[in-house]
């Protein structure tokens, strides 16, 4: 198809979107067409990978047998004042070219997502879910995106078409090929648990510290010489947190999209996330951050578990920036350009040995670490944190009498009893956000957390001796609210609120 | 701070008599404690729960008979002598490897906490001008004043090559007696101690009474029955988390939780933060 110089030139407008955080914004890629020298700019705070698209769009129109116009060629992203980053664009000034040169016949009424490759080619881009979902909400129905990414546009609920190169998405466009959308991907299926709980000989009471964190959503930290199996402990949560609902799977997936975590032919998540970072992980890795803000492991493990194995090891720098979105269910990334929001809600589970070499309270070995030695090793972890730690349980070395007489539950067991007291908890605090009993409010704890006679027994006692502070009052309670929730008891009882004390292991 | 010459009136004759006692000494307290009946109570600073509270209890015993608890304020079993005079109501003396100043200006940890309570009750003494810092040799020397202070001399709990056998070794050299507490066979931290008792250097001590009839106090002495309580008996050598009370005590797990957080409450058991709890008494 030859350019003959026409008269009039006509300014072509594709959809796309941009990102920042998992907040899209839709942006209208205008491209004109006019006469001059021959020129290609973009313009519209493009970021480097934007600004590079300009030789990818001029060699894939060129090696997908279009004609590149000779003339004056500047790509508009509107709006203009919004930072925009990622080379998602590609597709959408492709497609702008060849529709103010005529070459594609017909106006283009869906969202446009994807990098080109030099030969024509159009490659996966990340945070499709998120964008999908945003442009959904703007009025957008059609998605034209690269084939490994379409099911993703379509999980978010998009008539999303998959293209192979740009040819085809000019035929589907034009209405030469018409390509038929994308499945719907199959949705959550029940997850595979990596460790069962059955496997796990003795440690009763870590075992019901592990459900109470789970069906609660309490953070727990177990301390033990190393081998006793706290990491098995750990990786047996999975298997017992309850199902992955469908809303918070597409928030969860719309995470793991932007940060390219995902399997292109299952964009949904299927089980709740387990995040478990190395020790070494810079606070950048674990709240995210950078500038667009990428999501950290907080993040990642939204709606799931976030596992710090060996948690002294951890800088206290990298511990500390955890407070806010443990305490938020949230991360703020704040960078000149703008702040990126990402949920974080998360149950933290911890594991740390008892001191420096492991052997503390350890029959087996003695420990040869200075009583100071110790301590410093304790007063590594912040306060605050500490502060924010609801479960605490020792993990001993268990001699193998003990490994062989405690009953064994498995997890599918276990399971049921969570799954019911989450239920407990949702028909009790309705509301929008679904939310567990260790975001319970003030006011909700004295609405539900009623205790029996012996329990405000128990409790006034605790008061009157001061040695616990009013949050640690509200944490137990809190706690208790669980364990009554997993014995299906309205009312909680002196034995609940004992255990949570217990548990709480601090003022 | 005072500062004794040896030829002031004021020097402890505990030291006076000995070849080695030091020309000068620096006393930061009261130097009447250095006068009283006492006991040197020296060990590991790598205690086991088992020396801490056999440490704690002498201690106790010698508070409540009006003895005086001379140790080094070290780490380990030296801290949990000290305290345990404090926490007694008695007199106790820390007897310094470097001089006062600079030992108040690195003390760091759960002693610092100790500290004012040590000056309060009894006294710091120092044979090093400040500021001298620490060195190896200047522990060696400071031991001998440790054994030299005390009627008699007490080893709870020493490894192979603990520093608290030089203690035992000069108390013997200048004719204080020498008692070492038994530990279990296999015990890293009491085999110095044991190996005392084989060769015939020390006296088995076996219990508080015996510690006290060694140094001739008849005062009251507190009675050290067996506890009643089947939780408060399982944490007696050392701190232990939920599972383990319910394996040593034999308490069921529903009764042990109520029972546990009575005593949490009632503060005869801390929660140490990692999951096990102490005793506090």
């Amino acid at each position: 198809m030859a350019v003959d110089a026409p008269a009039r030139t006509t300014v072509a407008r594709i959809a796309s979107c941009a990102l920042w955080g998992l907040e899209a914004a839709l942006v209208t890629v205008e491209v004109d067409v006019a006469n001059g020298l021959p020129h290609f700019s973009v313009v519209g705070l493009p970021d480097t990978a934007i600004s590079e698209a300009r030789e990818r769009v001029r060699a894939a129109i060129r090696n997908s047998g279009f004609e590149f116009p000779l003339r004056r060629v500047v790509a508009n992203l509107a709006p203009a004042e919004r930072k925009k980053e990622g080379s998602g664009f590609d597709l959408a000034i492709a497609l702008g070219v060849l529709r103010a040169t005529g070459q594609l016949a017909a106006d283009v009424p869906s969202l446009c997502l994807g990098e080109l490759a030099l030969d024509g080619g159009v490659r996966a881009v990340r945070g499709v879910m998120p964008r999908v979902r945003g442009a959904l909400g703007r009025g957008v129905t059609a998605v034209v995106c690269a084939e490994e990414n379409a099911p993703e546009a379509a999980a978010a609920g998009a008539h999303a078409v998959g293209v192979r190169t740009l040819r085809e998405a000019v035929a589907h466009l034009s209405g030469q090929a018409v390509r038929p959308p994308a499945a719907i991907p199959p949705p959550a299926a029940m997850p595979r648990a990596s460790v069962d709980l059955a496997d796990i000989s003795g440690h009763e009471t870590p075992k019901r510290a592990l459900e109470i964190a789970a069906a609660g959503g309490h953070s727990l930290l177990m301390v033990g010489p190393p081998g006793t199996g706290k990491t098995l402990l750990a990786r047996a949560l999975p298997g017992i947190l309850p199902p992955l609902d469908p809303d918070e799977a597409v928030v969860a997936s719309a995470i793991h999209s932007v940060a390219g975590l995902v399997d292109p032919a299952r964009p949904l998540l299927e089980a709740r996330p387990f995040r478990a970072p190395h020790h070494t992980a810079s606070h950048l890795a674990l709240v995210g951050g950078g500038s667009p803000p990428r999501p950290g492991e907080v993040s990642l493990a939204h709606a799931g578990a976030l596992f710090l194995d060996e948690l002294p090891e951890f800088s206290r720098h990298v511990l500390d920036t955890l407070r806010e979105p443990l305490e938020e269910g949230s991360i703020t990334l704040s960078r000149a350009a703008a702040a990126a929001t990402y949920p974080a809600r998360v149950t933290l589970i911890a594991a740390m040995n008892p001191c420096p070499c492991g052997h503390a309270g350890d029959p087996a070995a003695p420990c040869t670490c200075l009583p100071d030695a110790i301590e410093r090793y304790h007063a590594r972890l912040s306060g605050p944190l500490m502060d924010r730690i609801d479960l605490r349980t020792h993990v001993p070395r268990l001699a193998y009498d003990d490994l062989r007489r405690e009953g064994r539950e498995s997890s599918h067991v276990v399971r049921e009893r969570v799954v019911a007291a989450r239920e407990r908890m949702r028909r009790r605090m309705s509301g929008a956000c679904r939310r567990t009993n260790a975001e319970m409010t003030v006011a909700e704890i004295r609405a539900h957390s009623r205790l029996d006679e012996d329990g405000e027994k128990l409790m006034s006692e605790a008061m009157r001796s001061r040695r616990l502070s009013a949050r640690g009052v509200h944490r137990a309670l809190r706690v208790a609210r669980t364990i009554a929730d997993l014995a299906e008891r309205e009312r909680v009882s002196a034995e609940d609120l004992a255990f949570a004390l217990l548990l709480r292991g601090a003022a | 701070m005072i500062e004794l010459a040896r030829d002031d009136p004021r020097y402890p004759p505990s030291l006076r008599g000995l070849a080695t006692a030091p020309e000068r000494i620096w006393i930061d307290g009261d130097p009447t404690a250095l006068d009283a009946t006492a006991v040197s109570i020296v060990g590991t600073r790598r205690m086991t729960g088992y020396g801490e509270r056999v440490a704690r209890e002498l201690a106790m015993a010698c508070a409540a008979g009006g003895v005086v608890v001379v140790s080094g304020f070290a780490q380990g079993i030296d801290s949990a002598a000290h305290r345990g005079a404090l926490d007694g109501g008695g007199r106790t003396v820390a007897v310094l490897g470097e001089s006062i100043a600079t030992f108040v200006a690195t003390l760091s940890g759960r002693r610092r906490a100790l500290l004012p309570r040590v000056r309060a009750s009894g006294a710091l003494l120092s044979e090093f001008a400040a500021p001298f810092t620490p060195k190896p040799w200047t522990f060696a020397q400071r031991n001998a004043t440790i054994a030299a202070l005390g009627n008699v001399t007490v080893v709870v709990e020493a490894g192979d090559r603990s520093g608290a056998l030089i203690t035992a070794e000069d108390a013997r050299r200048i004719g204080r007696r020498v008692l070492a507490v038994p530990g279990p066979l296999g015990s890293v931290a009491s085999v110095g101690t044991n190996a005392l008792i084989a060769q015939g250097l020390a006296t088995a001590l076996v219990s508080a009474d015996q510690l006290l009839r060694a140094v001739g106090s008849c005062a009251s002495r507190r009675q050290t029955g067996a506890d009643p309580d089947p939780v408060l008996l399982a944490l007696r050598d050392g701190p232990l988390g939920f599972d383990e009370i319910a394996v040593r005590s034999r308490v069921t797990r529903d009764v042990l939780r109520s029972r546990l957080a009575t005593l949490l409450v009632r503060g005869s058991v801390v929660p140490l933060g990692d999951g096990r709890f102490r005793r506090t008494a």
